[in-house]
């Protein structure tokens, strides 16, 4: 929180206890304290008093019911003496009991503001260490990423060059340029990757059968992922999507759940009302508490250095936003995950 | 000490701290070591005091004893309370061990011959005794003030309903007092003889 809107905060938090003591203050004293006390009132109500007196000389036959009238006036007025006597003592009470409220109120109001400055700073410098270290994880991988085919063609040269020297075979120098070239194919890859992350393109949507689409999925990539089973549980609805891009997200989401030694993962339709919904539940190793919260960072992956970019999920959930949907993590545990891909309002023709 | 039955002398020796225009208490012993103090009508001359009294509230005289040597305190109450329909005063003793009778005063002369009877104050097997004897004036009885506090926090608009109500019965309950118009201190030291 900047000091600006802690000011602010502050200012905001004084202004509505001042408005509460305001009004406590009007509620307790401004009602009947001054009006009760008004010398105007009490003047009414001694004549009314010796109103009384003066009718019963009048009107002996109703004396009785004058000394009632004449006994409730004086028992008010009584009332009205003591108020007047104890006025400052009560103002000065009440006075004290609202610098006490505020008091509490204005300290309550700062410890908030204290506490959520410091445990904003605590967040923020959390996040710098943990960007950081990603950054650091990040930069590892692209140097071995890179250094790994380059290191390997360069030995690969010299190899070649070795070989030409001593007049090798044909045969021996061809298989040297084959491995150069497929070292160099291996960054040819890579850099696809981050291109495939960076030129993300729009999607074209189509009214698609989703129920269909997922079963030619299941069926296409059966055998796609050794030891994982792709189970369609039914059900339809139509959705705009982009078919390819879709597929590419379905692929993702396998891809890491066999990873994750999923034996099976299974596809559920489910319809909330007008939003389609996708459930991807698999049977695998789950997601480690300490990645949830970013597991659709770009860069954030289980693998080991060497194994992969961690950009799928990245490029999956962007895939998913752009055509107005989502996709989130409905749950995981040790006994599998889920994700759920949330399709969009999106019209398409 | 031998003591004798009803009145004996009483000789005051001294009385300290008492000022200069403080009024003298006239004490006495009656049977039994009962020390009586007579207040002086200068009290309910006092032209706040004459005010209080006419209107219409009680005012509560309240006196408080205090025996230096056995740390002992007792004490009386007086009621005077004017009546404004009838026109009299209404006057009554509440004095050690014993609860005098109302009585229906018509003037103030009577008041003021009423005033004058002596107050059982303590009782005492010593034969002296130092006292520090406090008379306080309030301007309403503890009943008046008790009816005035139900008052307002029922009159007050907050406190009939609900939830509020908690709060200014607190703050009426703890600030409705009856502050003393005036008080006077004697502080005297008595040779029962």
């Amino acid at each position: 929180m900047t000091p600006t809107r802690s000011l602010l905060a502050v200012v905001i938090t004084i202004a509505a206890a001042t408005l509460l003591f305001w009004f406590v203050l009007h509620q307790i004293s401004g009602v009947w304290l001054d009006v009760a006390l008004r010398p105007e009132v009490r003047a009414a109500l001694e004549q009314s008093r010796e109103d009384q007196k003066a009718l019963r000389q009048l009107d002996p036959a109703r004396r009785a019911e004058y000394r009632k009238r004449f006994d409730e006036t004086q028992k008010l007025i009584n009332r009205i003496e003591v108020l007047r006597m104890n006025r400052q003592a009560m103002l000065r009470r009440f006075e004290l009991a609202l610098m006490i409220v505020f008091a509490l109120a204005a300290t309550a109001a700062a410890i908030l503001l204290w506490t959520r400055y410091r445990r904003a700073q605590e967040r923020e410098r959390r996040e710098y260490l943990e960007r950081v270290t990603s950054l650091q994880e990040t930069a590892r991988r692209h140097a071995h990423e890179i250094k790994g085919p380059l290191t390997a063609a360069r030995l690969e040269l010299e190899r070649y060059a070795d070989l030409v020297t001593a007049d090798a075979s044909a045969d021996e120098r061809a298989r040297a340029q084959e491995s150069v070239s497929e070292e160099l194919e291996r960054l040819a890859r890579y850099t696809r990757e981050f291109s495939s992350f960076a030129g993300i393109g729009k999607p074209v949507l189509r009214r698609e059968s989703l129920g269909q689409m997922i079963e030619e999925f299941c069926t296409t990539f059966a055998n796609a992922w050794a030891g994982m089973e792709l189970n369609d549980s039914g059900g339809d609805a139509v959705v705009c999507v982009d078919r390819d891009m879709f597929r590419q997200v379905l692929v993702n989401l396998c891809s890491n759940s066999a990873r994750a030694g999923a034996a099976s993962m299974r596809f559920m339709i489910v319809r909330n009302g007008p939003v389609v919904l996708l459930d991807a539940r698999d049977n695998g190793s789950g997601i480690p508490d300490s990645l949830r919260a970013r597991v659709f960072d770009p860069y954030v992956t289980t693998r080991r250095i060497g194994e992969g970019m961690g950009l799928g999920l990245s490029i999956s959930r962007k895939v998913m936003l752009d055509h107005g949907g989502d996709l989130v993590l409905a749950s995981t545990s040790s006994s599998g995950t889920t994700f759920r891909v949330v399709f969009g309002a999106a019209t398409c023709a | 000490m031998v003591r004798r039955a009803g009145a004996l002398a009483l000789s005051l020796l001294f009385a300290t701290m008492a000022r200069a225009q403080q009024p003298q208490l006239a004490f006495s012993v009656q049977p039994g070591g009962v020390v009586a103090a007579a207040l002086p009508v200068s009290i309910l001359q006092d032209a706040t005091v004459r005010k209080q009294l006419r209107s219409g509230l009680t005012t509560t005289f309240l006196i408080v004893a205090r025996q230096r040597d056995t740390r002992a305190v007792t004490g009386a109450r007086i009621e005077v309370r004017y009546d404004l329909w009838d026109e009299v005063w209404i006057a009554q003793k509440v004095e050690l061990n014993r609860r005098g009778e109302r009585q229906r005063l018509t003037s103030l002369d009577a008041l003021e011959k009423w005033w004058r009877t002596p107050v059982r104050l303590l009782s005492t097997k010593a034969s002296r005794v130092t006292v520090q004897v406090d008379l306080s004036v309030l301007p309403f009885s503890a009943a008046e003030e008790e009816d005035a506090r139900e008052w307002i926090s029922k009159s007050g608009g907050v406190g009939t309903e609900g939830g509020s109500g908690g709060l200014v019965d607190a703050l009426i309950g703890t600030t409705l007092s009856a502050k003393p118009l005036t008080s006077y201190r004697w502080n005297v030291e008595l040779a029962l003889q």
